[in-house]
């Protein structure tokens, strides 16, 4: 048979219910807080990027007109216009003049030289290169064809692939009075550095994308990402990093996107709002921790109070006690009562079945009384006496009542004496008297199996011991001998003095009084036969030598009760003291 | 050639074609206009010089020399074209408050004439023939052209279209009409002694 595990204590209980609870809540409320978190990132990024968007537009749109006016500057050029038409008019009429071409190159180069642009060239009517300068002017080999300048705008200009590579092109006409003779072509190609600070100016990552093709991007741009996808939605969700699009340019087939990542900014904020849930998580635990401690002792506590009082109740079988009422809660106040309810029955059985127990001894002890004549009523004067003796030398109740009862069944043992022995008239012989000697010994014998009678054993069988050690049965001396033995031993002696027996008649007190100071020390304890002197004095002789008998073995049998109880109360005291 | 009697050409020449070709969004650039646009789309027929093309190999005539005038009046070369046999000069006097300086880069005839103010007069003499190209050095904008014949058989449409070509012997001859930007036009024209043959152009032919 395996034994249960014992169960949680309540504080366990209640903090465990309380952590989960309070963790639940929190991390409800998280969730929900960094999905509104996300959720509104999301929002912000986007008025971020629309708001970078206008200011890019303006930014871009100066940066466009500033290419268009310096090409304009350049389209005045006088000697540029006289070659290029010069060069032009003759090549239409059949005769191209080689000639003017090196002052075409040399003008182009020298204009391209104050010019912002990475390319400036010369083109006809028909988009043809005629002549390019600048860092980027080998892309726009002389004769190549470029028919998407015709498209170019005014505030955008054209977007434009010379040499494989994308350039965005500022396209001002070369006119002569009415006539368009050519165009000045002034050109940044659209790389990444081109990327990287358009970047800087809008605030955000830039791509830029031709023909659906990703040709540059800055580098906070995923590789991943293409034409497609960035002109598909507003917000893309690449390899698990949210990003928003905005849409800044469209030059031709060219289109330059803004894009922010949300992901970056989202995990600053959720990181940030963790830390904020951590420390309120942390410090709503620990109020939950005390919170529940509090709880669980002011619930724990009566119950460990009420339990401690029964379990002292049971140790102790001291059922006079109430149990305490903390009024803490309405249950535990009605546990309280219902055990005060059983406490009060326990009480009232166990007093009637001693008061059962009691009356049966006084019966024992009234019919040794009837056994002898003599000694009718000797049980209960030596009881009286010694209560009185007892109650001279300040003898607690308690252990009055004790010796009271020890007295009253003094010589109980003497039940298994022979009745021949007992009523012998005549001198005893030394067999017949050791054979008297045995009744202590068989008393304690007799009270032995009755639990409740056992704290009067030693009156019962040591009431024939003497100080000098010569008494019997086990021939104790001095404090060996228990006091309440003692004084049953100096009543016993002056009550059988002073009664008649079959053989003398009585003693006069007077003369039991002297043999009790003439054996002091010896057969009898002296402060007892001092005790004993005062009684007599004061009790016994003002009332005629009598002693007064009380007729019921027990006052209240609750009192006898209590003496046990708090005696054996103060063993276990004195036992756990030593 | 000098025993027969000459016979002419007359003929009209009609421009159906806006008189330059310019780029596809030629209104996303304000160009720099100082003359009308109206002003110069009326005479724009006096841009088309109309001339007769003699065969290779043809002995060269006689040239009287001649002198033409150029003017530059209101940042402005007028005429814009003129058409002069080889040998001839050519005026450019000044009509305007501010400098010109005229110059040129083709391969006929490269000068430049420096700058001059209002009231001074600089003079070219053409030695080749062929086209000309005419420009201020501080005025983009301004242009003409010297067209220049080692013949005489030439000569600028009027502002009504219509032209004369006198002195020619009978014979066939190849007849063209240019003009810079929009092209030129042929046509074979028979002439008779003492009597006048018509033609009629049409810039820039149909099918072209």
């Amino acid at each position: 048979m395996t034994t249960p595990a014992p169960a949680p204590r309540l504080v366990v209980w209640l903090t465990g219910v309380s952590f989960a609870v309070i963790t639940g809540v929190l991390g409800l409320v998280f969730v929900l807080l960094s999905w509104q978190a996300r959720a509104g990132l999301v929002d912000s990024a986007a008025r971020e990027l629309e708001r970078s968007q206008r200011w890019f537009a303006e930014i871009e749109g100066r940066r466009v007109r500033e290419r268009q006016l310096q090409a304009m500057t350049i389209a005045e050029n006088p000697t540029l216009k006289a070659a290029v038409d010069t060069y032009l008019a003759e090549t239409a009429a059949g005769t191209p003049p080689a000639d003017l071409l090196p002052t075409i190159d040399q003008e182009v180069a020298k204009l391209a030289t104050v010019l912002d642009a990475r390319a400036l060239a010369v083109v006809d009517l028909d988009g043809r290169v005629l002549s390019a300068g600048g860092p980027a002017g080998p892309d726009w080999r002389r004769g190549q064809l470029l028919p998407d300048l015709a498209l170019a705008d005014a505030t955008t200009g054209a977007a434009v692939v010379a040499a494989s590579r994308l350039y965005l092109a500022a396209v001002v006409p070369l006119t002569i009075g009415p006539d368009a003779v050519g165009a000045i072509v002034s050109a940044v190609p659209l790389d990444e550095a081109y990327a990287v600070s358009l970047a800087a100016g809008a605030r955000a990552d830039i791509a830029i994308v031709h023909e659906g093709r990703l040709v540059a991007r800055s580098p906070g741009i995923p590789a991943a990402l293409d034409g497609a996808r960035l002109a598909a939605g507003e917000s893309l969700d690449v390899g698990g990093e949210l990003l928003v699009v905005r849409q800044l340019t469209v030059v031709g087939a060219t289109r330059v996107y803004a894009v922010s990542s949300v992901t970056g900014a989202a995990a600053a904020a959720t990181g940030q709002l963790t830390r904020v849930f951590l420390g309120v998580g942390a410090l709503a635990l620990l109020l939950a921790g005390l919170a529940s401690a509090w709880l669980a002792r002011v619930i724990a506590r009566p119950i460990a109070r009420l339990t401690s009082s029964l379990t002292h109740m049971a140790d102790t079988r001291d059922l006079r006690q109430p149990l305490p009422r903390d009024g803490v809660s309405l249950e535990l106040d009605a546990l309280a009562a219902r055990f005060d309810d059983l406490r009060l029955a326990v009480l009232q059985a166990e007093g009637e079945s001693e008061a059962a127990y009691a009356g049966v001894i006084g019966a024992l002890a009234a019919a040794l009384d009837a056994r002898d004549p003599y000694t009718a009523g000797h049980s209960q004067r030596v009881a009286s006496l010694s209560v009185l003796i007892a109650e001279e030398m300040g003898m607690p109740e308690g252990d009055r009542e004790t010796l009271r009862l020890g007295a009253l069944l003094h010589d109980i043992g003497k039940i298994g004496i022979n009745d021949a022995v007992l009523r012998k008239p005549t001198r005893l012989t030394a067999e017949e008297f050791e054979h008297i000697r045995m009744h202590p010994v068989l008393g304690a014998r007799i009270l032995q199996p009755l639990e409740f009678l056992r704290p009067h054993i030693p009156v019962v069988e040591l009431h024939h011991e003497r100080p000098d050690g010569r008494g019997y049965p086990h021939g104790l001396s001095g404090d060996a001998i228990p006091l309440a033995a003692r004084i049953a031993h100096v009543a016993d002696a002056f009550d059988a003095m002073t009664s008649a027996r079959a053989y003398r008649p009585p003693l006069p007190a007077s003369h039991a009084l002297d043999e009790l100071r003439r054996h002091t020390g010896t057969d009898f304890d002296a402060p007892v036969v001092v005790a004993m002197l005062a009684v007599w004095e004061t009790r016994l002789a003002p009332a005629g030598g009598a002693v007064p008998i009380d007729p019921l073995p027990f006052r209240n049998p609750a009192d006898y009760t209590a003496s046990v109880r708090s005696r054996a109360a103060a063993r276990d005291v004195a036992q756990v003291a030593s | 050639m000098q025993t027969a009697p000459a016979g002419r050409i007359t003929g009209t020449v009609r421009l159906a074609s806006p008189s330059s070709r310019r780029l596809a969004t030629p209104g996303a650039y304000p160009g720099r206009r100082v003359t009308p646009v109206s002003e110069r789309e009326s005479s724009e027929l006096q841009n088309v010089v109309v001339f007769v093309r003699l065969p290779d190999g043809a002995a060269p005539p006689a040239l009287p020399p001649a002198r033409a005038v150029v003017r530059q009046t209101d940042e402005e070369f007028v005429p814009h074209v003129v058409a002069i046999t080889r040998g001839s000069v050519v005026e450019f006097p000044n009509d305007d408050l501010v400098f010109h300086n005229v110059f040129s880069l083709s391969r006929a005839s490269t000068f430049d004439l420096g700058r001059y103010p209002k009231g001074a007069t600089r003079t070219v003499t053409f030695r080749r023939p062929g086209i000309v190209k005419v420009y201020c050095h501080l005025h983009s904008h301004m242009s003409a052209l010297v067209r220049v014949f080692d013949h005489p058989h030439f000569t600028v449409v009027g502002g009504d279209g219509t032209f004369t070509l006198e002195g020619l012997a009978p014979g066939s001859y190849d007849i063209v009409a240019w003009h810079e930007r929009v092209g030129e036009a042929h046509a074979k024209v028979t002439v008779t002694a003492g009597a006048a043959s018509a033609v009629a152009f049409s810039l820039p032919l149909k099918d072209q």
